[in-house]
């Protein structure tokens, strides 16, 4: 990747409860670079750091060591500048507000004027194809619902990076296909760089332009996979070989990095 | 009669998940009309309960009477007393208490005492609404003090807690000297002892209520660049709403003890404790004022919690049901 990084990680480590005899080493030796407009999965078995890698990124918690820089500031300087949006496997969204002021929330913090916030909350609720629910309340919708008001809100304050943390992971095996392809519209529509954790292969492989392999204990990079089937992607490219054959290699690789690991 | 059916904390929010698709058809941003109607009726039927509550206690009461009157207070073949006896002095008659109710307040007077029973009610509800204004604030302030530096959490809860436990009568007189002393009206003694029984429900209740949200609301607040003002405003605050208002339904029962044995304390001239303490005094002249006082003010209190419970629906109009 000849373009510079947008998100660049040099050397971090993440140790939990460091000192006392509980230690867990969450991240070891993470180098990585994202550039611009990419789509990068970071896939992993469960409890291999994926959470903690991202929530290092958007300086929801801070790294031991190492060097983390965003947008080519610190974690900190991009998260008040508002630079990435975050979407979590929970909507989370606040039940008091209309839908449409739930994705407004970005903004009001910002301290945009009303009327530009609600014109950008509509905007967005077009995006995600809910603009008739705007009045509605978040209980009064559907978990793949909720789910795409949560994408809309991350994005109303125009941010250049989205960082997802399994968001898809609470729906039913149907409506995540249909959010899968649903991300990927929005995706080219918005261009930001996506950072996306998810513990499904395929999953991985149908939305990423490169898959970050991840293993366990302590959690490390593996190996990362450009995924170069052409965008874009739609309900027929599951069923390409070249498709299957990406899924192929990606296991082989999440399979031979976990076998490396644990002798179980 | 109790109408304080108060839960600790409004139930965790429960599981939604598509549990409700919306309707095409209901109203801007409200409930679906079939929910509506649903709420209607259940309201409907809450009223049924209270009316017949009230017509059985009542039958409780003239029953026990004409038994009592019909065996001569006597339970036969044990030979044991009733335990309270049923002639017209110490129970009078249904009947005689509301009637009381419409003939003058004392011999020669032009208010009738139903009247006058109203006039000392609005005296003794507004020191309670002082009180409750004040203790909810007080409430409010400690939770949120309490949030937000835990070091003062820790030192002043024991504290607070001590203080609701010593009992209200060894209280009162003290607030009243105090009162007296700084050359206070009596009835700011009185709301102040009103709010010193209010604040600790509304600090225990919002306290919770402000750790309430779970940890990605938090969060999210957090990747958006809030500060612990905004995240306070729009999301602690508007998540303790119901807890508070669950600690402002205790307060405001309260409250009103606290307005009545305030005035006991304090020597106001009026209030509706005042008028028990009076109709207790004249006791054997008119029974039947001392109950019809005791009525009002238990309505008192009936009316001062379901004002509540009509603001809290107001407030809380747009949250899912649970
Ligand atoms: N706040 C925390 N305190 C202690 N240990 C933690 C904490 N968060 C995560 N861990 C540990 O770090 C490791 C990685 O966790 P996580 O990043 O959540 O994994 P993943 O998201 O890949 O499932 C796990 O062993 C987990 O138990
Ligand atoms: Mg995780």
């Amino acid at each position: 990747m000849g373009e510079p990084a947008i998100i660049s990680v040099r050397d971090v480590h993440k140790v939990f409860n460091g000192h006392t005899d509980r230690a867990v080493t969450a991240l070891q030796d993470i180098n990585l670079d994202i550039g611009p407009g990419e789509f990068v999965s970071l896939l992993g078995p469960s409890g291999c750091g994926k959470s903690t890698l991202l929530r290092v990124l958007a300086d929801l918690t801070s790294p031991s060591q190492g060097e983390v820089t965003v947008n080519g500031k610190t974690p900190r300087a991009a998260r008040a500048d508002r630079d990435y949006g975050m979407v979590f496997q929970q909507a989370g969204l606040f039940d008091w507000r209309s839908v449409q002021r739930n994705v407004e929330l970005p903004l009001q913090v910002a301290g945009a004027p009303k009327d530009q916030r609600r014109a950008k909350a509509l905007e967005m609720l077009e995006l995600v194809r809910l603009g008739e629910f705007a009045k509605h309340f978040p209980w009064q919708l559907s978990g793949g619902m909720q789910q795409r008001v949560a994408i809309a809100r991350a994005l109303s304050a125009d941010p250049s990076i989205l960082f997802m943390d399994e968001p898809l992971g609470a729906l039913d095996e149907m409506n995540r296909e249909r959010l899968q392809g649903e991300l990927l519209r929005i995706w080219t529509d918005v261009r930001t760089t996506v950072v996306f954790v998810t513990h499904s292969i395929s999953e991985a492989v149908f939305l990423s332009s490169r898959v970050v392999v991840m293993s366990a204990r302590p959690g490390r990079i593996a190996a990362s996979i450009d995924v170069d089937l052409p965008y874009p992607r739609v309900a027929e490219t599951r069923t390409t070989p070249e498709f299957f054959a990406k899924v192929k290699e990606v296991r082989q690789v999440l399979h031979a990095a976990e076998s490396e690991q644990a002798p179980a | 009669m109790t109408v304080t059916n108060i839960p600790a904390t409004p139930g965790a929010a429960a599981p939604r998940d598509g549990a409700r698709p919306p309707g095409g058809k209901s109203a801007a941003g409200g409930r679906p009309s079939g929910e509506r109607a649903r709420a209607a009726r259940g309201r409907l039927a809450n009223a049924f309960g209270v009316v017949l509550v009230i017509a059985l206690l009542a039958g409780i009461w003239e029953g026990y009477k004409a038994l009592g009157q019909a065996l001569g207070d006597r339970i036969p073949l044990i030979g044991l007393g009733f335990p309270v006896s049923t002639d017209d002095l110490s129970m009078p008659h249904l009947s005689s208490i509301i009637g009381a109710l419409g003939e003058p307040a004392s011999s020669g007077d032009s208010v009738s005492l139903g009247m006058y029973l109203v006039g000392e009610t609005t005296v003794t509800l507004r020191e309670a609404l002082y009180g409750l204004t004040a203790g909810a604030l007080l409430g409010l302030a400690l939770a949120v003090l309490f949030l937000h530096v835990a070091p003062v959490s820790r030192g002043l809860m024991p504290w607070l807690v001590a203080s609701q436990t010593v009992p209200l009568v060894a209280i009162a007189p003290m607030i009243v000297i105090w009162a007296g002393k700084a050359d206070a009206p009596a009835w700011i003694a009185v709301a102040a002892i009103a709010a010193y029984l209010a604040f600790f429900p509304v600090t225990i209740n919002t306290l919770r209520g402000l750790k309430s949200p779970p940890a990605t609301q938090l969060e999210f607040m957090r990747s958006v660049g809030a500060g612990r003002r905004q995240t306070l405003l729009w999301l602690r605050l508007p998540a303790a709403l119901p807890f508070l208002f669950a600690g402002l339904r205790l307060a405001a029962t309260a409250s009103v003890v606290g307005a009545i044995v305030g005035e006991l304390s304090a020597g106001t001239g009026r209030g509706i404790g005042r008028s028990i303490l009076t109709f207790a005094y004249y006791y054997s002249n008119g029974p039947e004022k001392l109950y019809a006082a005791v009525l009002i003010a238990a309505l008192t209190g009936i009316v001062f919690v379901q004002a509540l419970a009509v603001a809290e629906r107001l407030a809380l109009r747009n949250r899912p049901t649970r």
